[in-house]
C-alpha cells in the first residue's frame, strides 16, 4: 500500500501501532487464560490448591485487569492510534510521546496483575491499582490525550471524522474517572497501601460512577470509535446517518453518567439516587442503540458481504451483541429486576455478552482489518478466521445461556418460600445448584480462548509472511537494479 | 428506511466529505422509530420522577405522590411515609404473606414446651422447614448439611450417639452456651509401652480383636490411677456426657476413623495417637447470635436428626 512507502519516511506511525497489536494479543490470551483458570476453581474449587496467590480472589482482578486494560485497553490504543492518523491524513503528534504511552500503559497492567496475585490492591472494582500505579496511569494517560488532541489539531482533513469524537471522549472522560475515583491518602510514601478519600455510601458511589463509566466510555465509547471507522471501511459503504451519530453520541455522553448508582439499588444508597440511576438508564436504551443502527444499517443493501467476508460477520455479530446487552442493561438497571439479579451470575453473564460478544468481536473484526494493512500484506488464512469466528460466537452463547440459568435460577431460589412462610433454600444449596452451569460457563471460555489462539496463530503467520515478501521484494529490486 | 431514499422520496446525500479516501457518511434523518421509541422512555422517567423519590433540591428531594406506605413504627403508632425502601421493609415484615404466616407459628413455637412441639405433628412440621435454613446457614459450614459432621473436627449429629447428652434439655446447652471438648494429652505422662498397652484395652471395649495380654495391662492403666481414664470415660467406658467424654463402647468413633482403617494394627496406632495427643475442640456459642426461639427451633430440629434422647 502506498502510505507505507518502501524504504521512504513513512506517512504514519505504524511501528506504535504494532506494539499495541501484539500485546492486545498477548494480554488476550493471558487474561482469557486466567478467565478459563477462575471459572474452572469455581466449579471445581480444588483448582485453588491452597497457594493464596492462585486462589480466586486474587485472580479475579487479574482477569479483569488483562482482558479490560491489558487487552481492550492495548486494542484501543492501537485502533486509536490508526484511525487518528488515518482519518486526519497526519502522522502521530510525537513518536516518543507514543512510544511513552506504550511503556507506561503494559507497565501498569503488568505491575498490576503482579500487585493483586501477592494482596496489593485498593479492593475497588475495575480500580484496584495501588496509588503508585495510579501515577503511573495518569502520566501516561495525560500523554495519551496531548498526542491525540495535538494529532486531531494538525489533521490536514476539515473535518474530524466520527470515530475521533468517540475517542476523545473515551480518552477524556477516563482521566476524570481515574482521577476522582483514585483520589486516596497513602499510609506512609514507602507503603502502596492507601485509604479512600471518601467514606460508607460516598465511597461506594464513587466506586459505580467510575465503575459504570468505565463500561460506558472505555467499553462502549471507545469501542464505538473503532466501530465507526472499521465497519465503513471494511463494508466499503458510507455510514448511515451522520445525524444519528451526533445525536447519539451526545445523548449517550450525557445520559451514562447518572447510571451508575444502579449498582447499589437497595443499599444504603438514597432512594432518590436509585431512581435517577433506573430511570436514566432506561432513558440510555435508545442512545446506546443508535450505534447499532448505524453500524448495522451502513451494511444495508450490502448483506450478502456477511456470507463472503468474515470479517464483517465479526463486526455485526459484535454490534448484535452490542444490542442485546444495551438492552438488558436497563432491564437490569430497574430496581424490581434488580432484586432478582443483582449478587448473581446474571450479571456477570450481563457483562461477559458485553465484554466477549461486543468489545472482544468488534477488536477481532477491526485487527483482521488493520493488522495485515499495517504489515502491508493480506491476511494468512480466511478459513482460521472463519473457525475463530465460529469458536467465539459458540463460546458466548454457552457463557451468556449458562450464566442465565445460574444467575436466574439461583435469585429464584433465594427468594422462594415454603408453606410456612420460611425461606425454601439455604444459602449453599443455591451454590450446590450453581456447580453444573459453572461447568458449562468454563467450557465456553475455553471455546472462546481456543479462538484467541487461532487468531494469534494466524496474525502471527500474517506477521511472518509479511516479512518473506518484503525480504523477496528486496530481492528482486536487487536484481533489477543489478541489471540496469 | 432504505438509505438510498430519504422521506421526501429523492435520493439520501452523503454529508460531502470522505475521510481516509472511501469514508463517508449519508445524511439520513433519525429513523423515527428510533426516536419515538427514545421520547418513550423520556415519558417514562418522568412519570416514575412523579411518583417516586427522585431530585435533590436543596437538602432534600422530591418524595413522589400518590404512593404513600402506611406502616406501625417501633412505638407502636401508625405512621404514613413517602415510598422508600426502609419503609418498604418494614411493611413487608408486618404484612407481607410470608412474615405474617411465618410469624403465627413463631409465636406459637415460642409459646409451646419441647415436649408440646415434639408431640404437634404441625409445628414439628414448621420447625423442620424454619430450622433447615437456620442450620443451612449456621451450622452447615462444620456439621455438614446433612449433619454428619467430618471426623476428627466436627462430631455427627445425625447418629444416636450424644457427646454431651442428647435430651433437649443437653441439646439446648450445647447450642446456646457452645462446648469445650477436651482430653488431655497422655504422651508425656504414659510410656510409649502403656499408652499401646492402653490402645488395646480402648480397641477392646468396642469388641475389636486385639492381643488379651496387652489388653489387660491397658485395663490396669485405664482403670486406675496410673492412666485416669475411667474418671471420664467411666470404668464401663461408656462417657461421662457431664465432660463430653466419648463413649468408647459403640464404635463410633468421632476424631479418628478407626471404622476406616485397614488393620488392627492401623487401628491401634490411631488410637495411641489420640491418648499421646490429647484432644481439643470447641463449638462456639450461640446465644449471642441467634434469638431463644430460634435456639428452641434449632434443638428440636438436631434432636431429630440424631436420635435424641
Amino acid at each position: 500500500m502506498a502510505q507505507t512507502g518502501i524504504g521512504g519516511v513513512q506517512q504514519y506511525n505504524y511501528d506504535i501501532i504494532k506494539k499495541f497489536a501484539i500485546m492486545t494479543l498477548v494480554w488476550g490470551l493471558l487474561g482469557m487464560a486466567t478467565g478459563v483458570y477462575i471459572a474452572s476453581e469455581l466449579a471445581w474449587p480444588f483448582l485453588n490448591f491452597d497457594i493464596p496467590q492462585i486462589t480466586f480472589g486474587r485472580l479475579r482482578p487479574v482477569h479483569t485487569t488483562l482482558v479490560i486494560f491489558g487487552f481492550g485497553g492495548s486494542a484501543l490504543f492501537a485502533t486509536s492510534y490508526y484511525v487518528v492518523q488515518r482519518t486526519c491524513q497526519t502522522r502521530l503528534y510525537s513518536d516518543w510521546m507514543a512510544t511513552l504511552t506504550f511503556w507506561g500503559w503494559q507497565s501498569a497492567v503488568a505491575l498490576g496483575a503482579v500487585s493483586y496475585m501477592f494482596g496489593y490492591t485498593q479492593s475497588r472494582e475495575y480500580a484496584e491499582f495501588e496509588w503508585p500505579i495510579d501515577l503511573i496511569i495518569l502520566v501516561t494517560w495525560v500523554v495519551y490525550f496531548t498526542v491525540y488532541i495535538m494529532t486531531v489539531r494538525r489533521r490536514s482533513q476539515p473535518h474530524i471524522y466520527v470515530a475521533n469524537w468517540f475517542y476523545i471522549a473515551f480518552i477524556l472522560v477516563i482521566a476524570l474517572l481515574h482521577i476522582f475515583n483514585n483520589l486516596a491518602v497513602p499510609v506512609g510514601l514507602f507503603s502502596l497501601k492507601s485509604y479512600s478519600l471518601f467514606s460508607g455510601v460516598q465511597d461506594a458511589m464513587t466506586e459505580w460512577w467510575y465503575g459504570h463509566n468505565a463500561v460506558g466510555f472505555f467499553l462502549t465509547a471507545a469501542f464505538l470509535g473503532m466501530m465507526y471507522y472499521f465497519v465503513p471501511k471494511q463494508a466499503g459503504r458510507p455510514v448511515y446517518s451522520y445525524r444519528l451519530s451526533i445525536v447519539h453520541f451526545w445523548s449517550l455522553a450525557f445520559l451514562y453518567m447518572w447510571v451508575g448508582a444502579h449498582h447499589l439499588h437497595w443499599t444504603a444508597l438514597p432512594d432518590w439516587t436509585s431512581t435517577l440511576a433506573a430511570t436514566f438508564s432506561i432513558m440510555l436504551l435508545l442512545p446506546s442503540w443508535g450505534g447499532m443502527i448505524n453500524g448495522i444499517m451502513t451494511l444495508s443493501g450490502a448483506w450478502d458481504k456477511l456470507r463472503t467476508d468474515p470479517i464483517m460477520l465479526f463486526l455485526i455479530t459484535s454490534l448484535s451483541f452490542y444490542g442485546m446487552s444495551t438492552f438488558e442493561g436497563p432491564l437490569m438497571s430497574l430496581k424490581s429486576v434488580n432484586a432478582l439479579s443483582h449478587y448473581t451470575d446474571w450479571t456477570i453473564g450481563h457483562v461477559h455478552s458485553g465484554a466477549l460478544g461486543w468489545v472482544a468481536m468488534v477488536s477481532f473484526g477491526s485487527f483482521y482489518h488493520m493488522v495485515p494493512r499495517l504489515y502491508d500484506t493480506r491476511v494468512y488464512s480466511t478459513r482460521l478466521i472463519y473457525l475463530h469466528f465460529w469458536l467465539a460466537t459458540f463460546g458466548i452463547v454457552l457463557y451468556i445461556t449458562s450464566m442465565w440459568v445460574a444467575g436466574i435460577v439461583q435469585g429464584l431460589m433465594l427468594r422462594s418460600f415454603d408453606d410456612y412462610g420460611n425461606l425454601s433454600y439455604t444459602f449453599v444449596e443455591s451454590v450446590a445448584f450453581l456447580h453444573k452451569p459453572y461447568v458449562w460457563r468454563a467450557l465456553g471460555g475455553l471455546f472462546f480462548l481456543s479462538g484467541v489462539a487461532v487468531m494469534a496463530f494466524n496474525l502471527f503467520m500474517t506477521i511472518r509472511r509479511s516479512r518473506t515478501e518484503a525480504a523477496e521484494l528486496e530481492t528482486r529490486i536487487a536484481v533489477k537494479m543489478a541489471r540496469a | 428506511m432504505n438509505q438510498t431514499k430519504g422521506k421526501t422520496g429523492g435520493a439520501v446525500q452523503t454529508t460531502g466529505h470522505a475521510w481516509d479516501g472511501d469514508i463517508q457518511e449519508f445524511n439520513n434523518p433519525l429513523p423515527s422509530w428510533w426516536l419515538w421509541s427514545f421520547y418513550a422512555t423520556v415519558v417514562f422517567a418522568v412519570v416514575y420522577w412523579i411518583f417516586f423519590p427522585a431530585w435533590p433540591v436543596a437538602n432534600s428531594y422530591t418524595k413522589g405522590v400518590m404512593n404513600n406506605i402506611t406502616f406501625v413504627d417501633s412505638e407502636g403508632h401508625k405512621k404514613t411515609m413517602h415510598w422508600n425502601t426502609r419503609a418498604l421493609l418494614i411493611k413487608e415484615l408486618q404484612e407481607g404473606k410470608t412474615a405474617v404466616l411465618s410469624r403465627e407459628y413463631m409465636d406459637k413455637v415460642a409459646a409451646a414446651g419441647y415436649s408440646e412441639i415434639l408431640g404437634d405433628p404441625e409445628m414439628m412440621a414448621f420447625t423442620r422447614s424454619v430450622a433447615k435454613g437456620l442450620f443451612g446457614d449456621n451450622c452447615a459450614p462444620c456439621h455438614g448439611t446433612g449433619g454428619a459432621g467430618v471426623i476428627g473436627l466436627f462430631p455427627n449429629l445425625a447418629d444416636d450417639s450424644w457427646l454431651w447428652g442428647g435430651s433437649v434439655k443437653n441439646i439446648e446447652t450445647t447450642i446456646s452456651d457452645g462446648r469445650l471438648g477436651f482430653m488431655p494429652a497422655f504422651g508425656d505422662v504414659l510410656s510409649e509401652a502403656q499408652i499401646a498397652d492402653t490402645a488395646s484395652y480402648v480397641l477392646s471395649l468396642s469388641g475389636q480383636t486385639v492381643d488379651a495380654a496387652a489388653s489387660a495391662r491397658g485395663k490396669a492403666v485405664f482403670q486406675t490411677n496410673v492412666g485416669g481414664c475411667h474418671y471420664c470415660h467411666t470404668p464401663a467406658g461408656t462417657g461421662l456426657k457431664s465432660q463430653g467424654a466419648a463413649n468408647l463402647t459403640d464404635q463410633i468413633w468421632s476424631i479418628i476413623d478407626v471404622n476406616g482403617a485397614a488393620d488392627p494394627a492401623a487401628k491401634k496406632a490411631l488410637v495411641e495417637q489420640v491418648i499421646a495427643k490429647g484432644v481439643e475442640r470447641r463449638m462456639p456459642s450461640w446465644s449471642k447470635r441467634l434469638t431463644p426461639t430460634q435456639i428452641k427451633l434449632l434443638t428440636v430440629y438436631v434432636h431429630e436428626l440424631g436420635g435424641g434422647q
